[in-house]
């Protein structure tokens, strides 16, 4: 069912000929047969999308870069934000930044870094939006989770409202989320389009720009880290209950500009250009490893302060038993995981590249040792799968580390595998549904991301899920914007990423 | 290999938007963050190298429907292969290749674009990419005293061109070349009327056939003269003696170089020498077809190896960029005394297309334009005085550029600095 003529023509009439289509095949790119594609050029075309959206009665889904497949199953418009690419303000004085939700992360850090800043980049990588919103990242020990990082937001609600939240609500200021003004940053999962967003910026001790040489995709810096002030290790400790406390000593001295918690296949991906030599590395890696480990990159301001946290990370890791990745010591492969690792480019090889897909639970906002009996469960169930040859072999690895100095963490564990291989991908929703329930069952977590039903999630969680419906209804009352930020914790993303690779693309109907 | 033989790579795609920008580690800010001038313009995701390999999966998989938004697609690209080169930085999968086979299908099934129908009806019945030429192939090099090499032996062939034989405006550009080689001491000649094109502008716009008839021809005539080295000043030219006629296993043994190859090999050797001062600051544009397209090409023949990972037996070397012509041109231009050379933001495998290939130049002549404004653009934030290039048809497209935006940038052939240093 497509859109009359008469109704394209008011969409049309307000981002113009060019900037609309219901073609067949500008919709095939969107991975959608019901969709009419819309680029607005800014907030109040945005507005006026949704307000007509809201008149007819017909439902719409925001994107911005698309990272991975997250197609609308039941949309008609589809805001494409593309055109939205603006940085508005980097303000270097009150340390954020303004960006619309075009500018990609990778942008936003190049602009910062040549004024001695950077912004907090999410795990998924550079390519995807600067909004600071959720997601966790590498810098997350010391500049936390994504929404943590939001200041001042421009807000399009469901009903096409314009809402200004935070300082920007009282003035024309963005430095801070909650006021004075409106601050519903707690109910920003999903409804509405963020059309603007102040986000925290950090002091960048690195150089303004990094001195690579060579040509893709063997990039190489011009200098050893050293020279930069800079250096990359790789630490695995006997037990997550010490690779915990390391984690905890290096928060507390403040040390780390950067500490990620991977495992070692996600170094390999990083280091290596193609499949090959990757699961050749990870081998290598695998049998090198004494047990879960991280990634850190300590930056100093000058020599002594270099030399101060170098020498105080040497002590912790003597404390914890943690053992270095020889590999990583090469200046060589040091170099290249902290220019990939500190701009997020290699996401997709950690991700995608090896097999086509992967799905993920992850367990956001508590601290990685809260959960290792779970994890540990994961991983014999991964390894189940990787035995039956239906998932990557990476020996069952799972990470996590720790955010805001190690008060609250990170946890996760995925499944890389061929989507359009049924018997992987049913076998990786089921490892996911034994996860999530066993997540809940075992009071370890809630999971983010899961294939388990909202209501089985929400009774055993206060029913937060009543509570997220009523909002939802409030600010959607024509139901014509995407719900699930509202009704699940997170979006459902493992089960959208397995569902559009059936053979025969489900033609899903409109809601109303 | 067809676009079907691609479905693996297309079902690849993970929709993560790399194509769309230079490779992120390069990326210095907003500024000059794209890759590729077709999504910059047109905005769809239709029109990236990911929605392209989206739309041949949904057409692999439920039939190919030409429509006019199709043949709008298909057309509007340059083939530049930035998208591919930016995919693969992170990923093993070919983007390029089935977007080549897509635009041959749609040509071989008849649905092709009517300004590109005419360069090639021009191709077929004068044996040039130029229609409506009014010279002769060899006019350009009238009393010049270079020799015919049909006719007296020679071992190394300078190809000229269609663009440059006979454009009239590109003439300087020939003839610097012949002066620089002679100078240097070259024994080589030229096809004069017997040259004919290389078929590679053909290829770009997907008319297979067209290109393989062009590479049959040539390679014969320089069997015919034992010719042993090309040396061409057109990218174009180059990508197509070097690496399309080796895909086709046409090429044999015959050595292809690229003039800036030649020269900075002819420096180095001593038997040319710059000693005139130039001063200038100079930008350099890569040409696609010289830079990152212009790596030799890797044969491979294998099979996925089924199962859950993206592997093949034997393993498959990709064509990432990595191995185009990017310093030769640079080596010449550091050569000449008091040139400085200023670069762009986007360079070598990530360089921003003029916007004159893929037929694009013939098709649709308003977005080739644009394209080539956007370079300018950022050329003229080099602070540069000019810039230099190594492709006549990057040279023309920048002249209509300049002229059209009011820029005062001039535009030079590498060999033309050349020529003013000796």
């Amino acid at each position: 069912m497509a859109i009359s003529k008469d109704v394209y023509k008011e969409f049309e009439d307000v981002v113009g000929a060019e900037n609309i289509s219901d073609d067949p095949v500008i919709k095939a790119a969107y991975r959608s047969p019901d969709l009419t594609v819309v680029l607005p050029g800014n907030t109040e075309e945005v507005a006026a999308v949704i307000k007509l959206c809201n008149k007819h009665k017909i439902p719409y889904k925001a994107q911005s870069t698309g990272w991975s497949f997250m197609p609308p199953t039941y949309d008609f418009i589809f805001l494409d934000l593309r055109r939205m690419n603006r940085i508005i303000e980097i303000n270097e004085k009150n340390m954020y930044a303004v960006v619309e939700p075009y500018v990609i992360s990778a942008e936003l850090q190049g602009e910062l870094f040549k004024r001695g800043m950077i912004c907090n980049v999410k795990g998924a990588g550079s390519t995807c939006t600067a909004l600071a919103m959720s997601g966790h990242g590498h810098m997350g020990l010391t500049t936390s989770t994504g929404d943590r990082n939001d200041l001042a937001t421009e807000w399009v609600t469901d009903e096409g409202e314009i809402i200004r939240l935070g300082t920007l609500g009282a003035s024309d200021e963005w430095f801070c989320g909650d006021g004075p003004g409106p601050s519903l940053r707690g109910i920003l999962r999903g409804g509405g389009v963020i059309t603007k967003q102040a986000t925290k910026v950090y002091h960048w001790p690195g150089p303004s720009e990094y001195p690579l040489e060579g040509v893709s995709p063997r990039y190489t810096l011009g200098k050893k880290p050293s020279d930069l002030n800079m250096m990359v290790r790789y630490f695995s400790f006997p037990s997550i209950e010490k690779l915990v406390e390391a984690e905890l000593k290096i928060g507390e001295s403040e040390i780390a500009f950067e500490l990620m918690g991977f495992c070692p296949s996600m170094v390999s991906s990083n280091i290596t250009t193609s499949n090959e030599e990757d699961f050749a590395t990870l081998d290598k890696f695998t049998k090198e490893v004494q047990g879960p480990g991280f990634m850190v990159i300590i930056a100093g301001n000058f020599d002594e302060d270099f030399a101060y946290k170098k020498k105080a990370l040497a002590q912790i890791i003597k404390e914890t038993d943690g053992k270095s990745l020889k590999t990583v010591e090469d200046p060589a492969v040091e170099s290249t995981l902290l220019f990939q690792c500190t701009r997020v480019c290699a996401s997709i090889r950690e991700t995608f590249r090896a097999g086509g897909m992967f799905s993920s639970m992850m367990v956001q906002g508590q601290r990685y040792d809260n959960h290792v009996k779970w994890l540990e469960e994961g991983a014999v169930l991964k390894r189940e799968l990787i035995k039956k040859g239906l998932v990557i072999a990476d020996d069952g690895q799972q990470f996590g580390w720790g955010e805001e100095q190690g008060h609250l963490g990170h946890t996760e564990i995925f499944c890389r595998f061929n989507p359009y291989d049924e018997k992987s991908s049913k076998a990786v929703q089921e490892w996911l549904g034994k996860l999530g329930k066993r997540a809940l069952d075992g009071c370890f977590a809630v999971p983010a991301m899961g294939v388990l039903p909202v209501d089985e999630i929400g009774k055993r969680v206060s029913n937060y899920h009543v509570w997220f419906g009523k909002l939802k209804k409030a600010f959607d009352p024509n139901e014509v914007g995407e719900n699930t930020g509202y009704s699940y914790v997170g979006a459902d993303i493992s089960g959208v990423h397995t569902s559009i690779y059936k053979k025969e693309p489900e033609k899903a109907s409109p809601k109303q | 290999m067809a676009i079907e033989d691609y479905r693996g790579d297309v079902e690849m795609c993970c929709r993560c938007s790399a194509c769309k920008h230079i490779p992120l580690q390069k990326i210095k800010g907003v500024e000059h963050s794209e890759a590729c001038p077709s999504i910059a313009k047109y905005n769809f995701h239709a029109y990236s190298g990911s929605g392209r390999l989206l739309i041949a999966k949904e057409m692999l998989t439920n039939g190919f429907k030409y429509t006019d938004k199709l043949l709008d697609i298909v057309y509007n690209c340059q083939m530049c292969g930035a998208c591919d080169i930016s995919c693969k930085y992170a990923m093993d999968m070919e983007v390029l290749e089935p977007i080549y086979e897509f635009r041959i299908k749609a040509v071989e099934e008849g649905h092709t674009n009517p300004a590109l129908d005419k360069a090639i009806t021009s191709l077929r019945k004068q044996g040039t990419m130029v229609p409506g030429a009014k010279a002769k192939r060899g006019e350009w090099a009238k009393g010049l005293g270079i020799k015919d090499f049909l006719r007296q032996k020679t071992k190394v062939a300078y190809h000229v061109g269609c663009l440059t034989s006979f454009d009239k405006d590109m003439w300087p550009v020939a003839r610097a070349t012949a002066k620089l080689l002679n100078k240097a001491g070259v024994d080589f000649g030229i096809g004069g009327e017997v040259e004919s094109c290389c078929g590679g502008r053909a290829y770009q716009m997907g008319y297979q056939n067209d290109f393989i008839r062009q590479a049959q021809n040539n390679m014969a005539l320089f069997k015919q003269c034992s010719i042993e080295t090309l040396v061409t000043s057109c990218a174009n030219g180059y990508h197509a003696f070097k690496v399309l006629y080796d895909k086709f296993g046409l090429k044999g043994n015959l050595e292809v170089l690229h003039i800036t190859e030649y020269l900075a090999r002819l420096i180095k050797e001593g038997k040319l020498k710059l000693n005139k001062k130039v001063n200038m600051t100079v930008t350099y544009h890569d040409p696609c077809y010289l830079g990152r397209l212009g790596e030799p090409w890797i044969h491979w023949e294998g099979k996925r190896i089924p199962g859950y990972k993206f592997v093949f037996d034997p393993p498959k070397e990709y064509r990432r960029g990595t191995h185009g012509v990017y310093e030769p041109p640079r080596e010449v231009l550091t050569s000449i005394p008091g040139l400085k050379l200023s670069e762009m933001d986007r360079i070598k495998e990530y360089a921003w297309c003029c916007g004159a290939g893929g037929g694009v130049n013939e098709s649709n002549p308003e977005f080739a334009m644009w394209t080539a404004k956007e370079r300018i653009e950022e050329a003229e934030s080099t602070g540069a005085e000019a810039i230099a290039t190594a492709c006549p048809w990057c040279e023309k497209n920048f002249n209509e550029a300049i002229k059209e935006s009011g820029s005062g940038l001039k535009v030079y052939d590498i060999v033309e600095l050349v020529e003013k240093a000796i």
